[in-house]
């Protein structure tokens, strides 16, 4: 178990060591813009020079490295030239904003796609199993920024429900985010459904749960004792990836309704050539991206017992 | 008033009287010119009631009493603001004038009004102005407003180490070298008057202080506005943070110089680059106000009742252009050739619904009061393929405009010309690029598409964008003799005389062919039926002096 743990931590810094230095070698190409970006665009090629020179550019490239990873390190993510403020200043804010988008979306995905899935598992092939499986799969077909037009022509535009931005001036008001949580939901539970329905499906096959029934236990304790238990462990991996997801890959979502979030952000950057921002959002995606990985194989390896730690 | 009087403000208003009533000059010339060689606006506008006979007056609109209080939201961009001399975007200038203000205001009906200015006066020649101050204004660190503030912001402007594009909009101020202010050229006569000593005479003086780099900061002003925002303005700014929101609350009872300014408060919400959440925010009542909209958003507002939707013609477009140093667009063969394959009428109505006016390749409008018809180019391939054969591309020629992705009436203007320019040989790529990346080298790129905001006065954007050497002269283009005739252009005040100049002018910049100018744009934008008093300023300044909430 401890080998195991600690192959899996020695390859997830591997991997951001490699995805750090590609970061650093991509954005390398930028770095001419810089001086312009900061000091806007009236300044002569020799302040630009000099600014340069000033902030380090000049130095080789192996030197900021080392630099900019240690300044990581410890909490020093540089400066915005977007925000015109250091950078942790606004990731952190942001990250949590994503984060709590990310709790309310899991908070109703994740019970409502176990529970579908289960119930089209359960009678494969069943009138209420068709119908499931239509629904999601149409769900999941429709991209998020079609479905974000959509219901918001109904219940902003056309019936004027709810709120078209979230967090307009101080704060906001929770039922700002039902448009953009129902968009997330109506997109990602239908995945999660899928493969709870077809684990679950795969377990209702097996002879144990055949035995189960025929030596005469109640069907709600057959599904809940024995199937359930084995079903859940493929869908674990496919929901555990979803933080993934949902705390970087919602960058329409986020701009569409106005979201002051980690995705909104890290498109923000990309726009404005924010070199600092960028790099930091990139490896914090990095770090929630390899984490997510770490977590889901080793819960996986611990929810199955027939796959060994070694 | 009588003639003595009117030669009195300006020896010109009498000519100008004498040339309305023969009907050689139109009411909007008229209104325009008198305002700006210092006749009140109110006084200009009973002139032309009594000369033309027709109530010229704009009529007072039966409304309700102003409610004073209440929060008014925006959704604007909250761009970055540390030198208001140095800002480039309207939107800056409108987060800007809820704190520090102009010498003069250009109002919605594109007269020229006095603002921190109280009046002025020109010498016959048009080369000596004299700006008679506000008394009562102050700044909201208790300092008071003097001489010494104007003085000390045009000292600012025109030294180019600042590099405010007030240093091309004051060239008359400029010394021969075009490396500072001529020596006297700003005179502080007394506490409350200015004398502006011009090197060339200049009509558009006033107006040009109308422009948003022109508002006035404090005389000790360190560069950072947004560490310290002292100004004049009615609004204090309590919160500011770029991309994100601005917020503004009135300065106290009896401390601001105007009256009206209903709204306790203002909140400025930066909702991003995608158009449909201002307007989604707007219509579930987040905001009040949007800066802006796109065209393809007009029906939706016009759908609901609870909208109200503002349209203006202005004089904003947006130009093609080629930079005149960078191959293959130093040559003006390949330039014309690129001009001939225009059809402007269909350009503003595939670029455009047709909301608008079709350009002339010269940007002047005919919204200006200066501008003059000349002769328009027609679409012509024959023409284009004969240019480019002689230009040495007889066998097909490809280039590339970079644009920006939003607001999406560029892009989609900039493929209207790509497929125009196609029957020629001329293979045009567009290329797209994020706002921040085209702004960063706009002056610079050899084929671009450029926004441009509406000016008052044609001659103002001649000599922002197409005098040789000013800061926003995107194309390069350096031509002695347009330079001079523009200088004639400024200081002529005689209405006939200016316009044989326009039309030499136009012809000059349409024929050296470094602009393809699509068409003049109607600006819309929409507010909840709350808002009351708001008007589309044609160059979407905010003025707010007459707005209220009617549930504040």
């Amino acid at each position: 178990m401890v080998i195991f743990l600690a192959k899996r931590t020695v390859f997830m810094v591997l991997t951001m060591i490699a995805v750090s230095i590609l970061l650093i070698l991509l954005l390398e190409v930028n770095v001419g813009s810089l001086p312009t970006r900061v000091l806007g665009p009236y300044i002569t090629e020799v302040q630009a020079a000099q600014w340069l020179e000033d902030e380090g550019y000049n130095r080789p490239i192996y030197v900021r490295y080392f630099e900019w990873v240690g300044d990581m390190l410890t909490g020093d993510f540089g400066y915005s030239t977007r925000f015109q403020i250091p950078v942790s200043e606004v990731l952190w804010e942001r990250l949590g904003n994503t984060a709590l988008l990310a709790f309310f979306v899991f908070a109703l995905m994740v019970p409502l796609s176990l529970t579908l899935g289960i119930l089209s598992g359960m009678r494969e092939g069943s009138g209420l199993d068709r119908s499931i499986s239509f629904v999601s799969v149409l769900t999941t077909s429709i991209p998020e920024f079609a479905s974000a037009v959509l219901l918001s022509t109904i219940f902003v535009f056309a019936l004027g429900w709810l709120e078209g931005t979230v967090g307009s001036g101080d704060g906001f008001h929770w039922t700002q985010m039902i448009l953009p949580v129902t968009v997330l939901v109506l997109y990602g539970f239908g995945y999660i459904a899928r493969m709870m329905r077809a684990s679950m499906a795969e377990v209702m096959q097996s002879p144990y749960i055949r035995t189960a029934i025929l030596k005469g236990l109640p069907y709600r304790r057959v599904i809940i004792r024995h199937a359930l238990r084995n079903a859940l462990i493929a869908p674990f991996t496919v929901i555990i990836l979803q933080i993934n997801w949902l705390l970087s890959g919602v960058i329409v979502v986020e701009f569409f309704f106005s979201y002051d979030g980690f995705g909104a952000l890290l498109l923000e950057g990309a726009q404005n050539t924010d070199i600092d921002l960028i790099q930091a959002c990139a490896m914090i995606a990095v770090v929630v991206a390899v984490s997510t990985q770490t977590i889901a194989d080793i819960g996986y390896t611990y929810l199955n017992p027939r796959i060994r730690f070694s | 008033m009588d003639i003595k009087d009117l030669e009195k403000t300006h020896i010109g208003i009498p000519k100008m009287c004498k040339d309305l009533a023969d009907g050689r000059v139109g009411r909007r010339e008229f209104l325009r010119t008198t305002t700006l060689l210092g006749l009140s606006a109110p006084v200009a506008y009973s002139l032309l009631g009594e000369i033309t006979g027709d109530g010229a007056i704009p009529q007072a609109q039966a409304q309700d009493a102003p409610q004073q209080g209440g929060t008014l939201r925006i959704s604007m961009p909250v761009m970055e603001i540390s030198d208001p001399a140095t800002v480039d975007w309207s939107q800056k200038g409108n987060l800007l004038r809820m704190v520090i203000e102009p010498l003069v205001q250009l109002g919605s009906d594109n007269i020229a009004r006095p603002w921190l200015a109280e009046s002025w006066e020109a010498s016959d020649d048009l080369s000596t102005w004299t700006f008679r101050l506000r008394q009562n204004a102050q700044w909201n660190n208790g300092d008071a407003f003097t001489a010494d503030d104007v003085v000390a912001a045009f000292a600012r402007w025109l030294d180019p180490a600042t590099g405010s594009s007030n240093f091309g909009r004051f060239s008359s101020l400029q010394n021969d070298a075009g490396d500072g202010m001529i020596e006297n050229g700003v005179v502080k006569i007394d506490d409350y008057t200015v004398q502006f000593n011009l090197r060339t005479p200049d009509l558009g003086l006033p107006e040009l202080m109308t422009d948003y780099p022109a508002l006035i900061t404090h005389r000790d002003f360190d560069g950072r506005f947004q560490n310290n925002p002292i100004g004049t303005g009615p609004y204090r700014m309590t919160d500011y943070a770029v991309g994100q929101r601005a917020s503004f609350v009135r300065r106290d009872e009896g401390e601001y110089w105007n009256d009206g300014f209903y709204v306790d408060a203002i909140e400025i919400i930066d909702h991003g680059d995608d158009p449909n959440a201002t307007l989604a925010a707007l219509r579930s009542g987040q905001v009040d106000l949007l800066y802006e909209m796109q065209i393809s958003q007009v029906p939706a507002v016009r759908e609901v009742p609870e909208l109200v939707l503002y349209e203006t013609v202005t004089a904003q477009t947006g130009v093609a252009r080629m930079h005149v140093t960078e191959p293959p667009f130093d040559n003006p063969l390949v330039r014309q050739a690129i001009q001939a394959c225009i059809d402007h009428e269909l350009l503003l109505e595939l670029g455009y619904d047709g909301l608008g006016v079709p350009g002339e390749d010269h940007h002047v409008a005919p919204v200006h009061p200066e501008y003059a018809e000349i002769p328009r180019l027609s679409q012509d391939y024959d023409r284009a393929r004969q240019l480019l054969a002689e230009a040495g591309f007889g066998n097909g020629l490809d280039v590339t405009i970079d644009c920006v992705a939003a607001p999406t009436w560029e892009p989609n203007t900039c493929q209207v010309i790509a497929q125009m320019v196609r029957p020629a040989g001329i293979n045009l790529a567009v290329n797209i690029m994020p706002g921040g990346t085209y702004w960063d080298r706009w002056t610079v790129a050899p084929f671009g598409f450029t926004s441009w905001t509406h000016r008052p006065l044609g001659v103002t954007v001649l000599n922002l964008a197409y005098r040789s050497g000013v800061p926003w002269n995107e194309t390069g283009y350096s031509n002695p003799d347009f330079d001079a005739l523009l200088d004639r252009a400024n200081g002529t005040y005689d209405v006939e005389e200016r316009r044989q100049l326009m039309v030499e002018l136009q012809t000059m910049l349409r024929d050296d062919a470094i602009i393809v100018q699509p068409y003049w744009r109607a600006i819309h934008t929409a507010s909840r039926d709350n808002l009351r008093g708001f008007e589309l300023q044609p160059a979407r300044e905010f003025h707010f002096q007459n707005v209220w909430l009617a549930d504040a």
